[in-house]
Protein backbone atom coordinates (compact mmCIF):
# COMPACT_ATOMS: atom_id res chain seq x y z
CA UNK A 1 0.00 0.00 0.00
CA UNK A 2 1.37 3.40 -0.63
CA UNK A 3 0.60 6.29 0.99
CA UNK A 4 1.66 9.73 0.12
CA UNK A 5 1.23 13.46 0.59
CA UNK A 6 2.31 16.99 1.90
CA UNK A 7 1.78 19.07 4.15
CA UNK A 8 2.64 23.10 4.74
CA UNK A 9 4.04 23.68 8.30
CA UNK A 10 4.10 27.16 10.01
CA UNK A 11 7.93 26.56 11.34
CA UNK A 12 10.91 26.98 9.87
CA UNK A 13 12.79 23.85 8.32
CA UNK A 14 15.55 23.34 11.16
CA UNK A 15 13.09 23.22 13.78
CA UNK A 16 10.93 20.60 11.73
CA UNK A 17 13.85 18.40 11.16
CA UNK A 18 14.52 18.94 14.88
CA UNK A 19 11.00 17.89 16.41
CA UNK A 20 11.30 15.10 13.95
CA UNK A 21 13.81 13.38 15.89
CA UNK A 22 12.77 14.28 19.27
CA UNK A 23 11.33 11.08 20.23
CA UNK A 24 9.27 12.86 23.07
CA UNK A 25 7.40 15.02 20.20
CA UNK A 26 6.71 11.99 18.12
CA UNK A 27 5.54 10.17 20.44
CA UNK A 28 2.96 12.12 21.15
CA UNK A 29 2.26 12.39 17.64
CA UNK A 30 1.40 8.80 17.32
CA UNK A 31 -2.08 7.57 17.94
CA UNK A 32 -1.72 4.66 20.59
CA UNK A 33 2.26 5.33 21.06
CA UNK A 34 3.08 3.88 24.50
CA UNK A 35 6.92 4.59 24.39
CA UNK A 36 9.42 5.76 21.59
CA UNK A 37 12.85 5.89 22.14
CA UNK A 38 16.30 6.72 20.57
CA UNK A 39 18.38 3.63 20.37
CA UNK A 40 21.03 5.53 18.68
CA UNK A 41 21.56 8.92 16.07
CA UNK A 42 19.99 6.54 13.37
CA UNK A 43 17.89 3.74 15.16
CA UNK A 44 14.70 4.04 17.42
CA UNK A 45 12.29 1.54 18.63
CA UNK A 46 8.72 2.30 19.60
CA UNK A 47 5.31 0.48 21.46
CA UNK A 48 2.46 1.46 19.81
CA UNK A 49 -1.21 0.13 20.97
CA UNK A 50 -2.99 -0.10 18.10
CA UNK A 51 -6.76 0.02 18.55
CA UNK A 52 -8.96 -0.35 15.96
CA UNK A 53 -13.02 -1.59 15.99
CA UNK A 54 -12.72 -4.75 18.19
CA UNK A 55 -8.95 -5.10 17.70
CA UNK A 56 -6.42 -4.05 20.19
CA UNK A 57 -2.66 -5.20 19.53
CA UNK A 58 0.39 -3.98 20.80
CA UNK A 59 3.40 -3.45 18.32
CA UNK A 60 7.04 -3.42 19.06
CA UNK A 61 8.23 -1.36 16.47
CA UNK A 62 11.97 -0.78 15.51
CA UNK A 63 12.97 2.34 12.88
CA UNK A 64 15.91 3.28 11.39
CA UNK A 65 16.80 6.43 10.37
CA UNK A 66 18.88 5.96 7.17
CA UNK A 67 20.11 8.61 4.69
CA UNK A 68 20.26 10.97 6.60
CA UNK A 69 20.78 14.90 4.79
CA UNK A 70 19.89 17.69 7.56
CA UNK A 71 17.35 19.75 7.52
CA UNK A 72 16.42 18.35 3.63
CA UNK A 73 15.39 14.45 3.82
CA UNK A 74 15.90 10.82 5.57
CA UNK A 75 14.45 7.92 5.14
CA UNK A 76 12.41 5.70 7.68
CA UNK A 77 12.65 1.83 7.56
CA UNK A 78 10.73 0.05 9.96
CA UNK A 79 9.09 -2.82 11.32
CA UNK A 80 6.75 -3.53 13.86
CA UNK A 81 6.10 -7.35 15.65
CA UNK A 82 2.44 -7.64 17.04
CA UNK A 83 2.82 -11.27 18.21
CA UNK A 84 -0.07 -13.12 17.36
CA UNK A 85 -2.05 -10.25 15.07
CA UNK A 86 0.69 -9.54 12.93
CA UNK A 87 3.25 -7.33 11.78
CA UNK A 88 3.19 -3.97 9.64
CA UNK A 89 6.65 -3.29 8.31
CA UNK A 90 7.58 0.04 5.60
CA UNK A 91 10.08 2.59 4.54
CA UNK A 92 9.02 6.23 4.60
CA UNK A 93 11.15 9.27 2.47
CA UNK A 94 10.71 12.28 4.09
CA UNK A 95 11.72 15.65 2.26
CA UNK A 96 11.49 19.12 3.91
CA UNK A 97 11.45 22.44 1.26
CA UNK A 98 11.29 25.70 2.77
CA UNK A 99 8.27 27.59 1.19
CA UNK A 100 6.29 30.55 1.94
CA UNK A 101 8.28 31.10 5.14
CA UNK A 102 7.62 27.70 6.66
CA UNK A 103 8.28 24.10 5.48
CA UNK A 104 6.23 21.98 3.25
CA UNK A 105 7.13 18.24 4.69
CA UNK A 106 6.24 15.53 1.97
CA UNK A 107 6.00 12.19 2.35
CA UNK A 108 5.83 9.36 0.46
CA UNK A 109 5.74 5.90 1.59
CA UNK A 110 5.32 1.99 1.08
CA UNK A 111 3.48 -0.08 3.29
CA UNK A 112 2.69 -3.64 4.30
CA UNK A 113 0.73 -5.48 6.62
CA UNK A 114 0.67 -8.91 7.15
CA UNK A 115 -0.57 -11.89 9.00
CA UNK A 116 -4.09 -12.24 11.29
CA UNK A 117 -4.68 -8.61 10.98
CA UNK A 118 -4.25 -8.50 7.44
CA UNK A 119 -6.95 -11.17 6.77
CA UNK A 120 -9.47 -9.73 8.84
CA UNK A 121 -8.66 -6.32 9.14
CA UNK A 122 -7.77 -5.24 5.07
CA UNK A 123 -10.51 -3.57 4.65
CA UNK A 124 -9.85 -1.16 7.07
CA UNK A 125 -6.24 -0.70 6.74
CA UNK A 126 -6.05 2.16 4.75
CA UNK A 127 -8.67 3.86 6.56
CA UNK A 128 -6.81 3.19 10.03
CA UNK A 129 -3.68 4.15 8.15
CA UNK A 130 -5.15 7.39 7.02
CA UNK A 131 -6.52 7.98 10.46
CA UNK A 132 -3.20 7.87 12.02
CA UNK A 133 -1.28 10.00 9.74
CA UNK A 134 -4.27 12.41 10.00
CA UNK A 135 -4.01 12.97 13.65
CA UNK A 136 -0.20 12.85 13.33
CA UNK A 137 -0.09 16.10 11.15
CA UNK A 138 -3.08 17.26 13.50
CA UNK A 139 -0.86 17.18 16.79
CA UNK A 140 2.57 17.43 15.09
CA UNK A 141 2.24 21.70 14.12
CA UNK A 142 1.22 21.87 17.45
CA UNK A 143 4.26 20.94 19.58
CA UNK A 144 6.75 22.80 17.68
CA UNK B 1 -8.95 -17.22 22.99
CA UNK B 2 -7.16 -16.13 26.16
CA UNK B 3 -9.18 -16.53 29.73
CA UNK B 4 -11.06 -13.78 31.19
CA UNK B 5 -14.27 -13.94 33.35
CA UNK B 6 -17.80 -13.60 32.51
CA UNK B 7 -20.67 -11.46 33.89
CA UNK B 8 -23.94 -11.73 33.43
CA UNK B 9 -25.25 -8.42 33.86
CA UNK B 10 -28.75 -8.46 35.86
CA UNK B 11 -29.80 -4.43 35.64
CA UNK B 12 -28.73 -1.62 33.65
CA UNK B 13 -27.01 -0.06 36.91
CA UNK B 14 -24.91 -3.56 37.06
CA UNK B 15 -23.42 -3.32 33.99
CA UNK B 16 -22.50 0.11 33.70
CA UNK B 17 -20.72 -0.37 37.56
CA UNK B 18 -19.44 -3.77 36.30
CA UNK B 19 -18.14 -2.27 33.19
CA UNK B 20 -17.00 0.63 34.87
CA UNK B 21 -14.87 -0.96 37.44
CA UNK B 22 -13.34 -3.24 35.30
CA UNK B 23 -9.64 -2.80 34.54
CA UNK B 24 -10.43 -3.89 30.63
CA UNK B 25 -14.08 -4.67 30.36
CA UNK B 26 -16.18 -4.86 27.24
CA UNK B 27 -19.93 -5.29 26.42
CA UNK B 28 -21.38 -8.57 25.37
CA UNK B 29 -24.63 -8.28 22.88
CA UNK B 30 -24.74 -10.47 20.67
CA UNK B 31 -21.05 -11.10 20.44
CA UNK B 32 -21.17 -11.54 16.80
CA UNK B 33 -17.79 -9.63 15.96
CA UNK B 34 -16.30 -9.42 19.52
CA UNK B 35 -16.22 -13.33 19.95
CA UNK B 36 -14.57 -13.81 16.90
CA UNK B 37 -12.21 -10.84 17.36
CA UNK B 38 -11.15 -12.75 20.73
CA UNK B 39 -10.94 -16.06 18.79
CA UNK B 40 -8.30 -14.83 17.09
CA UNK B 41 -6.66 -13.31 20.08
CA UNK B 42 -6.90 -9.97 18.11
CA UNK B 43 -8.27 -8.50 21.43
CA UNK B 44 -8.36 -9.85 24.98
CA UNK B 45 -10.49 -8.07 27.56
CA UNK B 46 -10.56 -9.36 30.73
CA UNK B 47 -13.75 -8.87 31.48
CA UNK B 48 -16.77 -9.85 29.48
CA UNK B 49 -20.53 -7.83 30.94
CA UNK B 50 -22.94 -9.86 28.80
CA UNK B 51 -26.15 -7.66 28.15
CA UNK B 52 -28.71 -10.90 27.19
CA UNK B 53 -29.88 -10.70 31.13
CA UNK B 54 -31.37 -7.51 30.70
CA UNK B 55 -34.68 -6.81 28.96
CA UNK B 56 -33.85 -4.48 26.15
CA UNK B 57 -35.10 -6.86 23.40
CA UNK B 58 -38.43 -5.77 22.02
CA UNK B 59 -40.22 -3.44 19.08
CA UNK B 60 -42.91 -0.72 19.74
CA UNK B 61 -44.59 2.02 18.50
CA UNK B 62 -44.58 5.41 19.93
CA UNK B 63 -46.15 8.01 18.22
CA UNK B 64 -44.89 8.62 15.12
CA UNK B 65 -41.59 6.48 16.02
CA UNK B 66 -40.95 2.98 16.14
CA UNK B 67 -38.61 2.28 18.74
CA UNK B 68 -36.05 -1.04 18.93
CA UNK B 69 -34.64 -2.03 21.76
CA UNK B 70 -30.46 -2.30 22.31
CA UNK B 71 -30.78 -6.20 22.53
CA UNK B 72 -33.22 -6.59 19.35
CA UNK B 73 -31.89 -9.35 16.90
CA UNK B 74 -31.70 -8.23 13.72
CA UNK B 75 -33.99 -11.30 12.67
CA UNK B 76 -36.48 -9.44 15.02
CA UNK B 77 -36.38 -6.38 13.30
CA UNK B 78 -36.82 -8.18 9.57
CA UNK B 79 -39.35 -10.38 10.61
CA UNK B 80 -41.60 -7.81 12.83
CA UNK B 81 -44.70 -7.02 11.06
CA UNK B 82 -44.84 -3.48 12.79
CA UNK B 83 -41.35 -2.19 10.76
CA UNK B 84 -42.39 -4.17 7.47
CA UNK B 85 -45.89 -2.06 7.85
CA UNK B 86 -44.27 1.61 9.07
CA UNK B 87 -40.49 0.89 7.58
CA UNK B 88 -40.11 -1.43 5.16
CA UNK B 89 -36.61 -0.36 4.38
CA UNK B 90 -35.15 -0.93 7.28
CA UNK B 91 -37.32 -4.79 7.63
CA UNK B 92 -35.73 -5.28 4.04
CA UNK B 93 -32.34 -3.56 4.86
CA UNK B 94 -31.91 -6.04 8.55
CA UNK B 95 -32.74 -8.81 6.48
CA UNK B 96 -30.11 -7.99 4.18
CA UNK B 97 -27.27 -7.92 7.00
CA UNK B 98 -24.72 -11.48 7.21
CA UNK B 99 -26.04 -14.73 7.58
CA UNK B 100 -28.86 -16.37 9.30
CA UNK B 101 -26.93 -17.11 12.35
CA UNK B 102 -25.40 -12.93 12.47
CA UNK B 103 -29.42 -12.02 12.24
CA UNK B 104 -29.95 -14.35 15.09
CA UNK B 105 -27.76 -13.07 17.43
CA UNK B 106 -26.90 -10.40 16.06
CA UNK B 107 -28.54 -6.96 17.62
CA UNK B 108 -28.64 -3.33 17.10
CA UNK B 109 -27.34 -2.09 19.93
CA UNK B 110 -24.14 -3.91 19.02
CA UNK B 111 -23.62 -2.91 15.37
CA UNK B 112 -24.46 0.44 16.13
CA UNK B 113 -22.24 0.84 19.06
CA UNK B 114 -19.26 -1.42 16.86
CA UNK B 115 -19.51 1.20 13.91
CA UNK B 116 -18.12 -0.89 11.54
CA UNK B 117 -18.19 1.48 8.56
CA UNK B 118 -19.58 -0.95 6.23
CA UNK B 119 -22.27 -1.89 8.33
CA UNK B 120 -25.90 -1.62 7.14
CA UNK B 121 -27.67 -0.01 10.27
CA UNK B 122 -25.60 3.27 10.20
CA UNK B 123 -26.90 4.37 6.80
CA UNK B 124 -30.39 3.40 8.05
CA UNK B 125 -29.75 5.86 11.59
CA UNK B 126 -28.54 8.79 9.26
CA UNK B 127 -30.68 8.21 6.80
CA UNK B 128 -34.40 8.36 8.63
CA UNK B 129 -32.93 11.13 11.45
CA UNK B 130 -33.18 7.99 13.99
CA UNK B 131 -32.09 9.08 17.96
CA UNK B 132 -30.03 6.72 20.23
CA UNK B 133 -31.30 6.47 23.43
CA UNK B 134 -28.38 5.83 25.90
CA UNK B 135 -28.31 5.18 29.42
CA UNK B 136 -27.13 8.76 30.31
CA UNK B 137 -29.19 10.55 27.27
CA UNK B 138 -30.38 10.68 23.88
CA UNK B 139 -28.47 11.51 20.90
CA UNK B 140 -29.11 11.94 16.90
CA UNK B 141 -27.80 9.52 14.71
CA UNK B 142 -25.49 12.09 13.03
CA UNK B 143 -23.74 13.25 16.73
CA UNK B 144 -23.67 9.44 17.25
CA UNK B 145 -20.96 8.14 14.60
CA UNK B 146 -17.89 10.20 14.43
CA UNK B 147 -15.66 8.10 12.93
CA UNK B 148 -14.31 4.49 12.10
CA UNK B 149 -15.22 2.45 14.68
CA UNK B 150 -15.67 5.50 16.97
CA UNK B 151 -19.05 6.73 18.72
CA UNK B 152 -20.31 9.29 20.94
CA UNK B 153 -20.56 6.49 23.95
CA UNK B 154 -18.75 7.43 26.99
CA UNK B 155 -16.35 4.29 28.94
CA UNK B 156 -19.50 3.58 31.24
CA UNK B 157 -22.10 4.41 28.37
CA UNK B 158 -24.78 1.81 27.58
CA UNK B 159 -27.19 1.86 24.50
CA UNK B 160 -30.73 1.05 25.63
CA UNK B 161 -32.72 1.70 21.92
CA UNK B 162 -32.98 3.35 18.78
CA UNK B 163 -35.66 5.53 17.92
CA UNK B 164 -36.97 5.44 14.31
CA UNK B 165 -39.27 8.59 12.69
CA UNK B 166 -41.90 6.79 10.62
CA UNK B 167 -40.56 8.56 6.87
CA UNK B 168 -43.00 8.62 3.73
CA UNK B 169 -40.97 6.90 2.05
CA UNK B 170 -37.87 4.57 2.14
CA UNK B 171 -34.99 2.43 0.69
CA UNK B 172 -31.87 0.49 0.92
CA UNK B 173 -30.00 -0.66 -1.69
CA UNK B 174 -25.95 -2.06 -1.26
CA UNK B 175 -23.41 -3.34 -3.26
CA UNK B 176 -22.58 -6.44 -0.83
CA UNK B 177 -19.23 -8.01 -0.43
CA UNK B 178 -20.31 -11.96 -2.11
CA UNK B 179 -18.65 -13.31 1.33
CA UNK B 180 -19.94 -11.16 4.31
CA UNK B 181 -22.47 -9.06 2.82
CA UNK B 182 -21.28 -6.73 4.53
CA UNK B 183 -21.68 -2.89 2.52
CA UNK B 184 -19.24 -2.24 -0.19
CA UNK B 185 -21.16 0.20 -0.73
CA UNK B 186 -24.78 0.55 0.96
CA UNK B 187 -27.09 4.06 0.47
CA UNK B 188 -30.13 4.95 2.38
CA UNK B 189 -32.41 6.90 0.74
CA UNK B 190 -35.26 8.83 2.65
CA UNK B 191 -38.50 10.89 2.11
CA UNK B 192 -38.91 12.52 5.88
CA UNK B 193 -40.57 15.58 7.32
CA UNK B 194 -37.60 16.80 7.46
CA UNK B 195 -36.69 16.88 3.53
CA UNK B 196 -35.05 13.83 1.52
CA UNK B 197 -32.15 12.51 3.37
CA UNK B 198 -29.38 10.70 1.78
CA UNK B 199 -26.87 8.33 4.05
CA UNK B 200 -24.18 6.54 2.37
CA UNK B 201 -22.25 3.31 4.38
CA UNK B 202 -19.10 1.22 3.83
CA UNK B 203 -17.51 3.94 1.24
CA UNK B 204 -15.61 6.10 3.77
CA UNK B 205 -14.64 5.98 7.14
CA UNK B 206 -18.14 6.14 9.00
CA UNK B 207 -21.60 6.86 7.40
CA UNK B 208 -21.35 10.38 5.88
CA UNK B 209 -24.77 12.38 4.26
CA UNK B 210 -24.28 13.55 0.56
CA UNK B 211 -25.73 16.69 0.50
CA UNK B 212 -25.51 17.42 -3.18
CA UNK B 213 -27.65 14.46 -3.77
CA UNK B 214 -30.59 15.29 -0.97
CA UNK B 215 -30.70 19.24 -3.24
CA UNK B 216 -30.92 17.17 -6.64
CA UNK B 217 -33.72 14.97 -4.71
CA UNK B 218 -35.45 17.77 -3.70
CA UNK B 219 -36.36 19.49 -6.83
CA UNK B 220 -36.44 15.93 -8.67
CA UNK B 221 -37.26 12.80 -7.81
CA UNK B 222 -36.20 10.05 -10.19
CA UNK B 223 -33.04 8.24 -10.07
CA UNK B 224 -31.95 10.29 -12.86
CA UNK B 225 -31.03 13.02 -10.45
CA UNK B 226 -28.85 11.66 -8.58
CA UNK B 227 -27.35 8.57 -11.33
CA UNK B 228 -24.81 11.25 -12.58
CA UNK B 229 -23.73 13.06 -9.41
CA UNK B 230 -19.87 12.90 -9.15
CA UNK B 231 -18.90 12.22 -5.99
CA UNK B 232 -15.28 12.82 -4.54
CA UNK B 233 -13.58 9.68 -4.05
CA UNK B 234 -10.34 11.50 -1.87
CA UNK B 235 -10.85 10.26 2.01
CA UNK B 236 -12.65 7.16 0.66
CA UNK B 237 -11.43 3.61 1.30
CA UNK B 238 -10.02 1.30 -0.51
CA UNK B 239 -9.36 -2.61 -0.28
CA UNK B 240 -8.67 -5.34 -2.45
CA UNK B 241 -12.17 -5.75 -2.86
CA UNK B 242 -12.97 -2.37 -4.55
CA UNK B 243 -10.91 0.94 -4.86
CA UNK B 244 -11.78 4.64 -3.85
CA UNK B 245 -12.76 5.24 -7.19
CA UNK B 246 -15.13 2.34 -7.41
CA UNK B 247 -16.86 3.48 -4.39
CA UNK B 248 -17.27 6.51 -5.20
CA UNK B 249 -18.91 5.62 -8.31
CA UNK B 250 -20.67 2.88 -6.74
CA UNK B 251 -22.75 5.78 -4.81
CA UNK B 252 -24.23 7.17 -6.99
CA UNK B 253 -25.81 4.18 -8.85
CA UNK B 254 -26.63 2.39 -5.44
CA UNK B 255 -28.51 6.27 -4.62
CA UNK B 256 -30.24 5.94 -8.00
CA UNK B 257 -31.64 1.94 -7.41
CA UNK B 258 -32.74 2.98 -4.24
CA UNK B 259 -34.59 5.86 -5.19
CA UNK B 260 -35.45 3.50 -8.54
CA UNK B 261 -37.34 1.19 -5.47
CA UNK B 262 -39.15 4.01 -3.72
Amino acid sequence: MDISGEQQIDAPRERVWEALNDPEILRQCITGCESLEKISDDEMKAEVLAKFGPVKAKFKAKISIEDQIPPASCRLVGEGQGGVAGFAKGAAVITLHESDGGTRLEYKADMQVGGKIAQIGSRLVSGTTNKIVGEFFEKFPTLL
Amino acid sequence: MYEFSYHKASSLEDARSTLATAEDGKLLAGGMTLLPTMKQRLAAPTVLVDLTGIDMAGIEGKGDNIVVGAMTTHAAVASSSLVQQTIPALAALAEGIGDPQVRNRGTIGGSVANADPAADYPAALVGLGATVVTSKRSLSAEEFFTGMFETALAEDEIITAVSFPVPEAAAYQKFPNPASRYAIVGVFVAKTANGIRVAVTGAGGSVFRNAEMEQALASNFSPDAVKNIAVDSSGLNEDIHASAEYRAHLVGVMASRAVAAM
